[in-house]
């Protein structure tokens, strides 16, 4: 008795399996595949979820207006939950199983460099929002084939921290608090020291926290000790709350400057700890050319504000349509060879990308300054990335 | 249907995951002590596997021996500071030693110089570019290998004093058996194990970063290896390719699936806690007997009612 | 680096353990009566913190309601996780490893069940207090004092009842020897019960607590794993260990956060490494023996 009831739980086990690779068999006749990953839940979910609506409005409106090459544009969305390894089973499944043309996203540079060796085999291009690591493109002097992007790097942010702080703020000391588990925060600290000492600044302190920890205070208070006049953080908006909120009950009052990653809507949560600190943006979040881009997304998705990597999302789509166009098939490798020769006009300017090193070329930042009373940015300047 | 590609990705992550499962099923099903910390090993594995195919030039399959050795040395001294410890005390040790070892890899920064060729390794942000050298044909050969391997063990001298360990330390002990050596050789096979897992791991992903090596991940190991069944090769086998392929595939549910993984563990422990096979291997199922015996001429079956190895878990 | 700097360290130390203090006496709690690590306490903290979130900013309810809100919430949360999860195990006496992965599955289950249906995204409770008290160059957030506050009064309340009611009575016991203090006519069934109760109650301050000081997310269990460790550094089972553990923990951390901040948790392990093996059961827990 109790074997053959085993054996049903094995059979009916089996038939699960067998039942499911039936089940998800059969795509939707001839449509143009376009894959999507970042990060829906996890620490990053806000930027993640932002692009995939941003994606999903524009592949609507674009179908709506006849699609790509006379053919419907099919958009598969996959969460990679923040996670490198995640990042690598999700490419496979866009480039094996769903047999995307292209791939935008993933919305980090670890995942994005993680995934290139999938993306080598297949032969599908990733063209990425937000990763600003140098070594999403080229590493160690080679061009990696298949791997492009439309946000300037770590190097250019370093350098526009820094030329921001030393030039615009005219402080000559800085402290910095990043998380050493992150490579984004490490590339991006790297690079504005290396700007910053350069110019003639001081680093009276640099402190690191480990991806995870919530308690800064004992950071905090060395930086308090070295008196520092402003604290570079190049990390996530989470963790630029939390740090802001404790430096404020320690007595500190500077500001800090945050990277590209800070930005977000999320800040206004913490208006008052925030208020008057800055961060480097890829786009200007309050500039009026935005104004109607930013009313159809919030219509579109129950008043939801859009945060940076819609922008670039955006952007990234624009470029594919063109590429698609001028390649004039859904191939993966017309597609990537197209890139390089098409040029679109986005949300944040003028976007040609290199066929040397597969990164855009004459990108600037924007420095923004947060403005806490009325939970919005103060427009600061715009710095050559170049 | 589901491309060929995608399931021979997923097949591969099953076969080194199994890897992984298999040597904790020698330390947990058949010895009885629980690890919490065995990512740990796997990311030892990973990275000198690592060093060794892109910063020595070897080759990958030696580059696998080298890193399970490595690992095994590793697993040999923590045996020799934790195996005395009991129940509990063992599991937040190897708790400790497994955060511990992902954290060091996350504060490791090196910049060798092997024969002009350079190796960073740079802690958080990880290794890309790895080679792909696990593929289906070499996970599958290294998996048969290790499965035979588990068997003779199991079936050995040794094999049967990690069970006698495993339902009563104090009268093993008294029957003769050196209950210390026998844990420690639980523990020097699982760690091994675990490292050439590693190795393949990082061979797979072509990406390595500490991250991937958290704590998570050795309980999900552990789980594995409970609901296929404590003390059973086949157990663990079911336990892997259910646990490991299943969510891959589910991944339309989403968010579901791992709240369904949680629910599953606790339901297996309160209605089931031998796990699905039980403590039995797949020959002692009367249906393969049946089955075995269509093709064999009428060979007398031995009684049906001896209990398989582990049968008779305390629970 | 002065006097005060030192001072101020040993100030974010004290705050730290603080928190950790109330987290950890969850965890030796159930320990002392049951014998295993219950892994699930950590999601029975995360969801006082969601409660805390959302009694804030959704139901708008005062400070003081809210906080209560968060005990009750945790408190129901630990008892239906006895009921539901080890009961079946205890009455069955499965051994205590069996426990330990129910509450990692349970853990597993909490953590993801709130990623499923709220969203992983990590919330920012509404700024409660935002002004700090300074005592010359010394500065302690008002959150961080009545984290201390909150923290010592709990803490004083729950010894007074192991100490002096007749539950506490019952509950040490137990702690000491189930089985006799069963057949001395004790409801067991009762004080474990009350256990789950008090240290779920415990753990909905502490997550409120921790959620004003930090931010709310699933995934806070990584930082109960530190209060555990610091459970066991006290001595498991041991309420004055895992208070003096966990604030000698937050002390020890935040100095060596201060000299080198990257090796904050690999000290934090080691310690839990270095501790099992000279001394298993801890500063002031019971010999080992006792619980094997």
């Amino acid at each position: 008795m109790k074997t053959s009831r085993k054996l049903m739980t094995l059979v009916l086990s089996c038939l699960m399996v067998v039942g499911l690779l039936v089940g998800c068999g059969g795509s939707k006749g001839d449509t143009i595949k376009l894959g999507w990953m970042g990060s829906l839940t996890g620490e990053q979910a806000a930027y993640g979820i932002c692009e995939s609506q941003t994606l999903k409005m524009m592949v609507e409106e674009k179908n709506a207006a006849g699609g790509i090459l006379g053919k419907q544009i099919e958009l598969i969305c996959y969460d990679t939950k923040g996670d490198a390894q995640e990042a690598v089973n999700v490419a496979k499944r866009l480039c094996a199983q769903d047999k995307v043309c292209a791939i935008i996203g993933p919305n980090a540079s670890g995942q994005c460099i993680a995934i290139q060796s999938v993306l080598d085999q297949y032969k599908v291009p990733d063209l990425s929002t937000v990763a600003t690591n140098e070594k999403v493109t080229v590493q160690d002097g080679k061009l990696k084939e298949y791997n492009f992007r439309v946000c300037f790097l770590d190097p250019q942010q370093g350098k526009i921290a820094g030329s921001f702080v030393y030039d615009e703020l005219k402080f000559d000391k800085a402290a910095i608090l990043y998380d050493i588990n992150d490579d984004y925060a490490k590339g991006l600290k790297d690079n504005f020291i290396k700007v910053f000492a350069a110019k003639g600044g001081q680093i009276v302190a640099e402190e690191a926290y480990t991806g995870g920890d919530t308690d800064f205070t004992a950071q905090l208070t060395k930086i308090r000790e070295a008196a520092p006049q402003i604290i570079f953080t190049p990390i996530f908006y989470q963790d630029f709350i939390m740090i802001h909120k404790q430096a404020r009950t320690l007595g500190i009052d500077l500001p800090m400057l945050g990277g590209d990653g800070c930005a977000s809507q999320v800040l206004f949560d913490a208006a008052d700890a925030v208020d008057g600190s800055y961060v480097i943006n890829h786009v200007s979040l309050v500039d009026p050319a935005g104004d109607a881009f930013r009313k159809q997304y919030a219509d579109k998705w129950n008043g939801a504000k859009m945060e940076l990597n819609g922008y670039m999302a955006h952007d990234a789509f624009l470029l594919w349509c063109a590429a698609v166009e001028k390649a004039g098939s859904a191939d993966p490798a017309a597609i990537a060879k197209a890139y390089c020769e098409v040029e679109v006009t986005g949300m944040a300017g003028k976007i040609k990308i290199s066929a040397t090193d597969h990164n855009p070329v004459g990108k600037s930042g924007c420095v923004e300054q947060i403005d806490g009373k009325n939970k919005t940015y103060k427009f600061i300047t715009y710095i050559a990335a170049d | 249907m589901f491309s060929w590609y995608y399931i021979e990705g997923i097949l591969i992550q099953s076969c080194y995951t199994l890897l992984i499962v298999l040597g904790l099923s020698i330390l947990t099903g058949y010895t009885g002590m629980f690890s919490f910390g065995h990512a740990g090993f796997v990311c030892i594995g990973a990275y000198i596997s690592v060093l060794c195919t892109m910063g020595f030039g070897l080759p990958y399959g030696l580059a696998l021996l080298v890193a399970g050795l490595v690992a095994m040395v590793f697993g040999a001294a923590l045996g020799k500071i934790t195996l005395g410890l009991k129940g509990d005390y063992f599991c937040i040790a190897t708790l400790g030693v497994g955060e511990a070892i992902r954290l060091i890899f996350n504060n490791l920064n090196l910049n060798l110089n092997i024969g002009g060729k350079q190796f960073v390794l740079d802690g958080a942000k990880g290794i890309a570019s790895i080679p792909l050298h696990t593929t289906l044909p070499v996970a599958l050969v290294i998996v048969v290998i290790f499965l035979t391997a588990t068997a003779l063990l199991m079936n050995s001298k040794h094999g049967r004093s990690m069970l006698a360990v495993r339902e009563d330390e104090l009268a093993a002990q008294m029957s003769g058996i050196n209950t210390f050596n026998s844990k420690m050789l639980a523990m020097c096979m699982s760690a091994l194990y675990a490292g050439v897992a590693g190795g393949m791991l990082a061979h797979y992903f072509g990406y390595l970063q500490p991250k991937m090596f958290m704590m998570v991940k050795s309980t999900e190991y552990t789980i594995m290896v409970i609901f296929g069944g404590m003390g059973s090769i086949t157990g663990s086998v079911l336990g892997t390719i259910l646990l490991c392929a299943l969510p891959e595939l589910l991944r339309a549910v989403g968010d579901w699936r791992l709240v369904f993984y949680g629910l599953a563990v606790i339901i297996i422990m309160i209605v089931r806690p031998k796990g699905l096979m039980g403590g039995k291997e797949i020959t002692d199922l009367k249906v393969f007997k049946a089955i075995v015996g269509l093709f064999r001429k009428k060979k007398k079956d031995p009684p049906s009612d001896v209990p398989g190895p582990g049968e008779e878990l305390p629970v | 680096m002065d006097l005060q700097y030192y001072l101020q360290q040993l100030v974010n130390g004290i705050c730290l353990g603080g928190m950790y203090a109330l987290m950890s006496v969850g965890y030796s709690l159930v320990y002392s009566i049951m014998s295993f690590s219950n892994f699930a306490h950590g999601g029975v903290i995360m969801v006082g913190a969601y409660v805390g979130f959302f009694a804030l900013t959704a139901l708008k309810v005062p400070f003081l309601v809210a906080f209560l809100l968060c005990g009750v919430g945790s408190g129901l949360l630990a008892v239906i996780i006895e009921r539901l999860v080890y009961s079946p195990l205890r009455k069955r006496k499965a051994p205590s490893l069996y426990f330990i992965i129910s509450a990692m599955g349970a853990s597993i289950f909490l953590e993801n069940f709130v990623i499923a249906t709220i969203d992983g995204t990590p919330r920012n409770y509404p700024t409660l207090f935002s002004n700090s008290i300074k005592i010359g160059s010394l500065s302690l957030g008002l959150d961080s004092l009545l984290m201390i506050i909150v923290s010592a009064v709990s803490l004083l309340v729950l010894m007074i009842i192991i100490q002096k009611t007749k539950i506490g009575l019952a509950i040490r016991a137990c702690s000491y020897n189930e089985k006799a203090g069963t057949l001395m006519g004790i409801n067991s069934s009762l004080v474990i019960f009350v256990v789950f109760l008090m240290g779920g109650v415990l753990a909905g301050f502490a997550g409120m607590l921790y959620g004003m000081r930090f931010i709310v997310k699933p995934t806070i269990g990584q930082v109960t794993n530190k209060s555990f460790v610091a459970a066991v550094f006290g001595g498991l089972g041991s309420l004055p260990g895992a208070i003096v553990g966990s604030l000698l923990l937050g002390i020890m951390e935040i100095f060596v956060a201060s000299i080198n901040s990257s090796l904050r948790d690999l000290f934090v392990y080691a310690l839990l490494i270095i501790v099992l093996i000279i001394k298993p059961s801890g500063l002031m827990g019971k010999p080992v023996e006792d619980k094997a």
